[in-house]
This record gives C-alpha cells, structure tokens and sequence, in this order.
C-alpha cells in the first residue's frame, strides 16, 4: 500500500510481545477496555486464523508506530480485527491506512469477502467501514455470568467425545461469527468439552464449550432430534452451570435475535457490550 | 490506614490512582494484571482492593470472582476502577458481587474521598 505519510509493515515482522503492545497502547481509551498480554495474543491469533504476514503495523516517516490491524483468513474469507490507532497519532487517515492495506491483503490471497465486528458506539470506527461500503449483517451480544452455584440437576447427561463435537458442529448451519466456527471452537484443544441431555420429553440437546482454569466460554448449543426447545436450552446451560459452579462464563457474539437469549437470560446471564458486525464482498 | 491493592495495567493510570491514595495515608501495592493481582491479594489481604474490568491476562470480572471464592480474601471490599460506560460498570461490578464502581479517568481531588467513602459505608 502506498501512502506519502504511511508504510504498512508486515506484522510478522514484530515479536507477539511487541505486537500486543502496540495493540494495548492504541486500545488504551477504546470504549470498552480489552488489552492482550503477548500469551493471550498468541493465543488468539492461532484460534482465529490471524494471518500475520496479511496483518499490518502501521509506522510513520519517522518510525514511528501509528496503528494496527490484523487480517484472518478461511479459505476465501477473511476477518479483520483487533484494529487501532495509537491515540497521538489519530485524525491523519492511519486508521483507513491500515483498513486499506488489509483489504488489499485479502484481494491477494484470494479472499472473495471480508468481514468484522466493531463495538456499538464507536461511531468513528463505523462511519470509516461505512465509507469503505462495509454493510451490517446483524447485531452480537457479548454476555457474562458471574459464578453462582445451581442446585445439582437430574438430568441425564452423556459427556461428548471429540468425535461427536465435532459432528455436532460440522451440521450447524453457516451462521456462526468467526469467534464461533468450528475452526475456532476446536482450535480451544483440550479445553473443548461437550454434552449431551436427554430430557423426560425425548428432546435431545447438545451443547459445547471451551472450559479454561478461571472461565467458560464459546458455548455452542443445538438439538439431536429437533429445533432445539427452550426448555432444553435452559437445560444444557443448567448442566454446564451446575458442573462448573465456581467459574465465571463469557459467551460472544450471540446474534440479538436468538431464541437462545431468553434460557441465558433465565440462567443469569446480563449484556456486557454489543457488536455490530459488517461484511464487504470483495 | 487502610491497605489498598490497585490491579491496573495502565501503569500511567496506577501511578495515578497510587499518589492520591498514598497522600491520603493508605499503604498501597499495585499489581498490572490478574494473576499478579490475585497472587498479592490471597497474600496480603487488602482492605480494599480497586480492579480494573479490562485486564490483559484474566478478565477482571473473572478476577473478581476468584477473589469471591477465596476463603482469606472474600472479605475485602472490592471496588471496580474503569472505563467502561458508567450503566455497564454498574451492573457487572453489582453481577459480580463489588462493593461498588469508580470510573476512569478519576478526578484527583475527589478520588480519596470516593475511596475512604467505601470504608465508611462498610
């Protein structure tokens, strides 16, 4: 990408340290606080397909870092997150720079979409995606379950070996956010648990997650035999709550119009922020 | 004189917070993210302890709930230190159990009385 004040370096060119840094230091007022430290980077950029030799750091005249963005890639899709401008260096065209420089990065590698997701609110991030004909597709919500401990349930409940979680994810439909595909949701390895229920009614339901020391999160839900009822989807959120009482949940990116909201809802769940997420044919 | 923990990763915004408080007689100990922050809470037992919701290791809201669980800690006052909107923070920092919420940026000349203001209504 050419720009007279601007040069997109490759970000594979930076350690993850280095990286997460440059992250944090343009995140730092950002309206809802996520700073990576360089394992929780390392980490994301793995489970997400970040592509870093698409992602880029953009440095000044004087070598100096104005901002990042980093570009994901599936096939012939691409994501770009974790997008920031170092805020002494905002209002000078870095943040379309970088946006620039991504999506010629997804040209070249064959990508035929791109998506993202920005916070609701950041109306400067929007109108710049916006401009560069981004369209919504829809609205995420981030929601959180403080630990709370469930009486124990009844229920009759069959722990899913990989093979089955994997089958189970393979038949949704393509609906999921990126944080929510199956590529994500099994690039979690041996935190990736699954269940089964079986409720008095026949209703069969399933339900996967990634269950980390201090937190739950990607929590998948879907029917063996049917749509999946609300009675079930409460149950299944039951199951985990009631097997893991101390920890605390994180669920992202639930589409707002999920009949799913209202079991969360009822099993405690509150909204933490909302996304918006866009798409652009390329 | 009340011992305080700060778990904040911004330094600038520790050091901050850290000075005022310091001027206002509290021993202080700060801690830039939750592992750091949770080790020098089960160890010293703070009186109170102000958390940032955004911390780069371990969320803060899951911060908080490990420091709930914990036996020797669970009694400290916890307050949540953040940025996030106003409406937000107050309802995670009540989901979560917190004794209450200060926004960032603080407001230097009002910032010990918030805090001490914690002490008073425990």
């Amino acid at each position: 990408m050419t720009n007279p004040f601007f040069i997109a370096a490759s970000a594979d060119k930076y350690s993850i340290a280095r990286l997460a840094d440059i992250y944090n230091e343009s995140r730092v007022d950002y309206i809802v606080p996520m700073p990576m430290n360089a394992k929780r980077l390392h980490d994301y950029v793995a489970q997400y397909d970040v592509d870093l030799s698409a992602s880029v750091v953009a440095v000044n005249q004087d070598q100096q870092v104005a901002g990042i963005g980093m570009l994901g890639v599936r096939g012939t899709r691409a994501w770009i997150t974790r997008l920031g401008v170092i805020p002494t260096r905002r209002g000078r065209g870095v943040g379309q720079f970088i946006m620039d420089s991504l999506l010629t990065n997804a040209v070249s590698r064959g990508c035929q979409s791109v998506l993202l997701e920005v916070i609701e609110g950041n109306e400067p991030a929007y109108g710049l995606f916006s401009k560069l004909s981004f369209e919504t597709t829809r609205r995420l919500l981030v929601i959180r379950r403080a630990p709370n401990p469930l009486p124990a349930e009844t229920l009759r409940v069959e722990p899913l070996n990989i093979d089955q979680i994997t089958l189970f994810l393979s038949r949704r439909p393509p609906v999921a956010s990126w944080l929510n595909e199956t590529p994500s949701i099994l690039a979690g390895g041996s935190t990736v648990e699954g269940l089964c229920v079986s409720l008095d009614s026949g209703e069969m339901g399933w339900i996967v997650y990634r269950s980390t020391p201090f937190q739950l999160s990607h929590f998948i839900l879907g029917s063996v035999t049917d749509d999946l009822s609300d009675e079930c989807a409460r149950a299944l959120l039951r199951v985990v709550h009631t097997r893991h009482p101390r920890r605390d949940t994180k669920v992202e990116n639930l589409p707002d119009d999920s009949p799913l909201w209202a079991a969360y809802q009822a099993l405690g769940y509150g909204i933490e922020f909302t996304r918006i997420e866009m798409i652009k044919p390329l | 004189m009340s011992k305080i923990v700060i778990i904040e990763d911004d330094a600038q915004s520790a050091r901050l917070a850290a000075r005022v408080l310091k001027k206002a007689g509290h021993e202080v100990i700060l801690a830039e993210d939750g592992e750091i922050g949770l080790r020098v809470v089960f160890e010293h037992k703070p009186d109170l302890v102000l958390i940032d919701l955004g911390l780069p290791d371990i969320d803060g809201q899951t911060v908080i709930g490990l420091i709930r669980e914990n036996d020797d800690a669970k009694h400290s006052l916890i307050v949540a230190f953040t940025a996030y909107p106003e409406d937000t923070a107050a309802e995670m920092a009540k989901a979560y159990g917190c004794d209450g919420v200060i926004t960032k940026p603080i407001d230097t000349h009002k910032f010990a009385d918030q805090v001490a203001g914690f002490f008073r209504r425990d």
